[in-house]
């Protein structure tokens, strides 16, 4: 991609991970980076890693990372020339896209035309019809539970009710069988509306089993190359959990079939920037289309390990005027997990914490896009994603193996993760056999593991007998919120008790 | 010289003795189960075993226990707050409490209304996903303490259900295991 019109100073409306990547490619090109932080993320590792931070409001996404006029007054004040999304919050938002315009700043995404064909999940299923790409029967509107029930019994249960704005699984419910549609309707309007700010829903089939593959593709405006698929089936409550390139069950000729159906939408929505088409693959081999994130994927580092680019250059380069790179040779196989602050073994509830020691992996074909630092408090305000570790291999048993020794690395003490989780299911034997589908994760048991090492054992001992830790511990306590915030703390066994017990989703 | 110690992990509780002489660790564990290996302090790690075949232990300290961390799996070792007793007593098996810091998206529990074990009471929001929780035992609602909108801490109290007769307000079953050894 060769770049036109260089930007000098560009914004990320974002935080955690993602902000921190885009700064680091922006530094690469010696781009001034400016951060924004909430209340709750003063001192955030994002906050720390830009040239400069802006603080724009309180803890609550609606009163800082989502408004618009709070954001686009930073830009002015900072003098951003560019504002990049990031991924959630404002990216898939044609008017925050339209209201840069307005201000003179570039959005690093596609234009607010684009987004408004493809970003709504009823205007793409519609743009997809034109594109001659094929869809899973549905309805694109349903406006009440009798409209849904009607639309449900037309095309056959089991069917999924989605949010119309969004994506990620919130606003999100299957719906077996007639009588159970009241109270998914409702929930799934809440859900949307409380996330996107829209209660609007479509309905759809449930193909099963089924794999989700996406293809990542660049446009220019006019046309589009495609990067190859990622499988990300592995999910748990549709949040992705691990994402995979190539994928066990694409054969060469489904990935063209795919590629050439990203491109037709691509360009018939004049795209430029980096996107993601979205399909579920049946088990005979046909594919439907789903929905375009029109927007950097999550995903995104699998995806820049087997091609060598770097998505966010790409972006920016496209945003200055720059054209389309070649589709390049796609090498070796790439997996990325998302390391969250949840607890694998209480129904993957999100936890709270301090990361009190933090010592991330390094080595060949491991990369680590973090969104935490050392001694930084995690609380509930966002999501729970804390980093993605990805690595890259000959195949695909060179990159679970060294996935599985990163995992084995990583340190993160203080808050509960998914970190013994996903060396759990890095060793699952239908995940090595490639058999991933986007039921695996919730139809499969997943103990806790029952013993603690002996070796661990004799640490721990050593460590509560010690003076030192006392000391530490009492020090910390008078100064930290660590104790408030602590689950484990706070919760104690009745807590758990409770939540077997209680918890019926 | 002996230290009494006690290893709490994930409810269960693990009463022991630690000895630690010339950089060597002995541990009386139940049942005559006795562990011993040499140990240094290095930094924040804890090395057990000899020289090049110590596995080394990431060990940090929080306010209310340690964490433990090797071989890419981290355990948390409980200590027990004066003010909160020995934990599980206080539990009580007809009350709906917050699993964690959340927002109250909304509340179907009504006082006075008859629920059964797993019907709908409250729905909370956090990291940008739903939780619903639901009835621990058949009754009426006795009491609801929160309202859609509400902030609510971890273990803060719901609802409550009023109990029918002859059920006991701490069950057993939770407590029996929770005293099973740890290795």
């Amino acid at each position: 991609v060769s770049a036109g019109k260089p930007f000098r100073k560009v914004l990320v409306a974002n935080r955690g991970e993602i902000a921190v990547r885009v700064f680091r490619t922006l530094r690469e090109m010696g781009i001034r980076s400016v951060a924004l932080y909430s209340d709750a993320d003063r001192g955030a590792h994002h906050a720390r890693s830009a040239d400069e931070a802006v603080h724009i409001g309180g803890a609550a996404p609606g009163e800082s990372y989502l408004r618009i006029d709070v954001v686009l007054d930073a830009a002015r004040r900072a003098g951003a020339d560019a504002i990049h999304p990031g991924y959630g919050f404002l990216s898939e938002n044609a008017a925050f896209a339209r209201a840069c315009a307005e201000a003179g700043v570039t959005f690093l995404g596609p234009s607010p035309e684009s987004m408004s064909m493809l970003g709504d999940k009823a205007a793409a299923r519609a743009t997809a019809a034109r594109a001659r790409v094929p869809v899973v029967p549905g309805a694109d509107d349903v406006a009440d539970a009798a409209a849904a029930r009607r639309e449900a019994e037309r095309i056959g249960y089991p069917v999924l009710l989605k949010a119309a704005a969004g994506g990620g699984g919130r606003g999100m419910r299957l719906v077996a069988e007639a009588g159970a549609m009241g109270e998914a309707f409702a929930a799934a309007r809440r859900e949307s509306q409380a996330a996107f700010g829209s209660a609007r829903l479509l309905l759809e089939k449930y193909v099963h089993p089924a794999r989700h593959v996406e293809i990542q593709f660049l446009g220019d405006g006019s046309d589009a190359v495609a990067l190859g698929e990622r499988e990300c089936s592995l999910q748990r409550r549709h949040q992705k959990i691990l994402e995979e390139s190539p994928s066990t069950a694409v054969t060469p000729a489904i990935r063209e079939a795919m590629e050439r159906a990203a491109v037709a939408l691509a360009r018939e929505a004049r795209y430029a920037g980096a996107g993601t088409a979205e399909f579920l693959l049946g088990p005979d081999g046909s594919f439907y289309f789903l929905e375009v994130n029109t927007r950097l994927q999550v995903e995104h580092p699998v995806t820049e390990l087997r091609s060598g680019l770097d998505l966010v250059r790409a972006q920016i380069a496209i945003a200055a005027g720059g054209v389309l790179p070649a589709r390049p040779g796609m090498g070796g196989h790439a997996i990325e997990v998302r390391l969250t602050a949840e607890d694998p073994y209480h129904g993957h509830l999100p936890q709270t914490g301090r990361a009190l020691a933090l010592a991330w992996p390094s080595g060949e074909g491991v990369r680590v896009d973090a969104g935490i630092r050392e001694g930084q408090t995690i609380h509930a305000h966002y999501d729970s994603l804390l980093a993605k570790i990805i690595a890259h291999g000959r195949d695909r048993a060179e990159a679970v193996a060294r996935l599985r020794g990163a995992l084995r690395e990583l340190v993160l003490l203080g808050v509960v993760t998914n970190q013994s989780f996903l060396l759990d299911l890095l060793g699952d034997a239908a995940f090595l056999r490639g058999e991933t589908y986007t039921h695996s994760v919730e139809t499969t048991a997943w103990p806790a593991p029952e013993e603690v090492p002996d070796e661990v054992l004799l640490a721990a001992a050593v460590a509560l007998a010690s003076p030192a830790a006392a000391r530490t511990a009492t020090a910390d306590s008078g100064r930290d919120d660590t104790d408030r915030w602590s689950p484990w703390a706070a919760l104690g066994d009745w807590g758990r008790a409770r939540l077997r017990a209680g918890v019926t989703s | 010289v002996s230290t009494h110690i006690v290893l709490r992990h994930r409810g269960r509780v693990l009463e022991a003795h630690l000895a630690q002489h010339g950089g060597r660790a002995r541990l009386e564990l139940p049942a005559g189960r006795t562990l011993e290996a040499a140990v240094r302090r290095e930094g924040r790690t804890i090395a057990v075993g000899d020289g090049e075949q110590a596995a080394r232990i990431h060990v940090a300290p929080a306010p209310h226990g340690i964490w433990v961390a090797h071989g890419g799996r981290t355990y948390h070792f409980e200590t027990p707050r004066a003010e909160e007793g020995e934990g599980p007593a206080e539990f009580a098996a007809n009350e709906v409490r917050a699993p964690m810091t959340a927002r109250v998206v909304s509340v179907d529990a009504t006082p006075g209304t008859l629920v059964k074990e797993g019907d709908l009471l409250v729905t909370l929001e956090a990291m940008k996903m739903e939780f619903r929780l639901g009835a621990p035992v058949d009754g009426p609602v006795a009491e609801v303490r929160c309202a859609a909108g509400d902030r609510v801490n971890v273990g803060q109290l719901l609802v409550r259900l009023a109990l029918p007769e002859g059920v006991p307000a701490a069950p057993p079953a939770n407590g029996a295991q929770e005293m099973e050894g740890i290795g």
